[in-house]
C-alpha cells in the first residue's frame, strides 16, 4: 500500500474555547501508514486537535477530511470499570453484530494475545498496572478496525520501560495492520523512538501545524 | 400496666404496612427520579421537570398526603396505602431524582466519550455504561433515601394508616402509657433500618469490580 495516499486532512481548522483561540488555521495532511506525532507544551491544543478530528468537538471553522474511520485512545484510558477487560473489548461490537459474539471475543482474545494480556481478560479494569490499562484500551480501539488510531498522550503517567513498551507496540501494530497512527505527546523523546514525522505545536495566537 | 409482650405482637401487625408502604414508594421514587434526572438533560423538558421537582422538594410530604387520600376523591377513591404509595413514592422521586443528577455529574465526562467513540448506540450507553456506574456511586445515597422513607412513612397514620408508630400510639391511648409503646416502635424501627443497611453494604461490596 503506498504510504503517499493522503488518509486525512485539515484545512485552516479553528477552534475556541470561551473566546480563547485553542487552535488558530491548521493545517494538516496525514499520510496513509504513517505513524505521525504531535508535540508541544501543554494546553498547546495537541489533545483539542484529536478531539475535534474524532469528532468529540465541534470546530468554530475549516474543515477535516477523513478518508476512513478513526478509534481513539484517551490519555485516561477510560475503560468502563464496571466490566471485565474481554466485556470492555467486545462491547461495542457485539452491539453493532450480536449473532458474532463468538467471533468478537476470538478476535479479542487474539488482540489480548498479540498484547501480551490475554491472562488478564477476565479481570476488572481497576486492578490493572497504568502499562496494562494502556494495553487495554489500545486493545478496545483496535477491535473497532480503525484506519487511523488517534492517541492522546499514551505515555502519561507511564514510566520509563512501559514507555518504551507501548512505542514499540504502537510500531508493531502499525507495521503489521498498516494502521495510521497520530500520536499528540509532550514527550519529544517517545515521539522520536515511534513518529515517521513529528510536527511542533506551539502555544497561543498561531498554532499552525504544516 | 401494659402486657409487653402482647403490646410488640399488636405492635409488629403494624410492620407489613410500614414495609409495603416505604417498599412501593421507593420503587416508585426510583423509576420517576431516573426519568426526572434523564428528562433534566433534556433542554425541552428541563424547566418543567425543575419546576415538578421544586413543588415536590418546597412542600412538606404531609400535606401532598392529604391532597393525594383527601382531596382526589371527585377522580377515585384511594385506600389509604394506595394513597400513601403514591404520596411518598412522588416525593421521593424529587430527592432520587437529585441523587441520580449528582450520580451522573460524577461521572467522568471520558465515559460518555469513551462510548460515542466506539460508536455505542445511546440507549446502550445508558443502560449498560452509564447507570450500572451511576447506580454504584449513588448506592450509599439511595441507601439513606431508604431509610429515611421507611421513617417517613410514619406520617401514614394522619390519614388513618396502621403502621407501627399508629399502632403504637393506639396502645398508648389505651392504656394511658406511651413510653412502652412508642419505646417498641422504636426498637421495630431501629431493626428494620439496620437491615436496610446491611443490605445495602452487601450489595456495595459485591459491586467493587475487582
Amino acid at each position: 500500500m503506498s504510504k503517499d495516499v493522503c488518509i486525512l486532512k485539515l484545512i485552516d481548522v479553528c477552534k475556541s474555547f470561551h473566546n480563547v483561540k485553542v487552535l488558530d488555521g491548521i493545517n494538516l495532511e496525514i499520510s496513509k501508514g504513517s505513524i505521525t506525532g504531535i508535540v508541544g507544551p501543554s494546553g498547546g491544543g495537541k489533545s483539542t486537535l484529536l478531539r475535534c478530528i474524532q469528532g468529540l468537538e465541534t470546530i468554530d471553522s475549516g474543515k477535516i477530511e477523513k478518508n476512513g474511520r478513526t478509534g481513539f485512545m484517551f490519555q485516561d484510558f477510560q475503560l468502563f470499570p464496571h466490566m471485565t477487560v474481554l466485556d470492555n473489548l467486545i462491547f461495542a461490537p457485539c452491539i453493532k453484530n450480536k449473532s458474532q459474539r463468538e467471533q468478537h471475543i476470538q478476535n479479542a482474545m487474539q488482540i489480548l494475545q498479540e498484547l501480551g494480556i490475554e491472562k488478564k481478560s477476565h479481570s476488572y479494569p481497576n486492578t490493572l498496572s497504568g502499562g496494562q490499562k494502556q494495553r487495554v484500551a489500545l486493545a478496545r480501539s483496535l477491535m473497532m478496525n480503525p484506519d487511523i488510531l488517534l492517541c492522546d498522550e499514551p505515555t502519561s503517567g507511564l514510566d520509563q520501560s512501559t514507555s518504551d513498551e507501548v512505542a514499540s507496540l504502537l510500531k508493531s501494530i502499525n507495521n503489521d495492520t498498516g494502521v495510521t497512527i497520530l500520536i499528540a505527546s509532550h514527550d519529544l523523546d517517545f515521539l522520536k523512538q515511534i513518529s515517521q514525522r513529528i510536527i511542533p505545536m506551539t502555544l497561543v495566537e498561531n498554532n499552525s501545524c504544516h | 400496666m401494659i402486657d409487653i409482650l402482647q403490646s410488640a405482637r399488636f405492635i409488629a401487625t403494624g410492620i407489613s404496612v410500614t414495609l409495603e408502604v416505604s417498599a412501593g414508594a421507593f420503587l416508585i421514587g426510583i423509576t420517576f427520579g431516573s426519568i426526572f434526572a434523564i428528562a433534566r438533560r433534556i433542554r425541552i423538558c428541563r424547566p418543567i421537570v425543575t419546576f415538578i421537582v421544586s413543588i415536590l422538594r418546597g412542600t412538606p410530604v404531609i400535606l401532598q398526603l392529604s391532597i393525594i387520600y383527601f382531596a382526589t376523591t371527585w377522580i377515585m377513591k384511594l385506600s389509604i396505602i394506595s394513597a400513601g404509595i403514591i404520596a411518598f413514592g412522588i416525593n421521593s422521586s424529587a430527592y432520587v431524582s437529585e441523587i441520580f443528577r449528582s450520580g451522573i455529574e460524577s461521572l467522568p465526562r471520558g465515559q460518555f466519550e469513551a462510548s460515542q467513540t466506539l460508536e455505542i448506540p445511546k440507549f446502550h450507553m445508558w443502560k449498560k455504561i452509564i447507570f450500572p456506574q451511576v447506580f454504584h456511586n449513588m448506592l450509599p445515597a439511595l441507601i439513606n433515601e431508604s431509610i429515611s422513607l421507611l421513617k417517613e412513612t410514619a406520617i401514614i397514620g394522619i390519614i388513618g394508616g396502621m403502621d407501627i408508630t399508629r399502632t403504637a400510639q393506639a396502645i398508648a391511648s389505651e392504656h394511658y402509657d406511651y413510653f412502652t409503646p412508642l419505646c417498641i416502635a422504636g426498637v421495630y424501627y431501629y431493626c428494620l433500618t439496620t437491615i436496610i443497611e446491611l443490605i445495602g453494604r452487601k450489595i456495595e461490596q459485591r459491586r467493587l469490580y475487582t
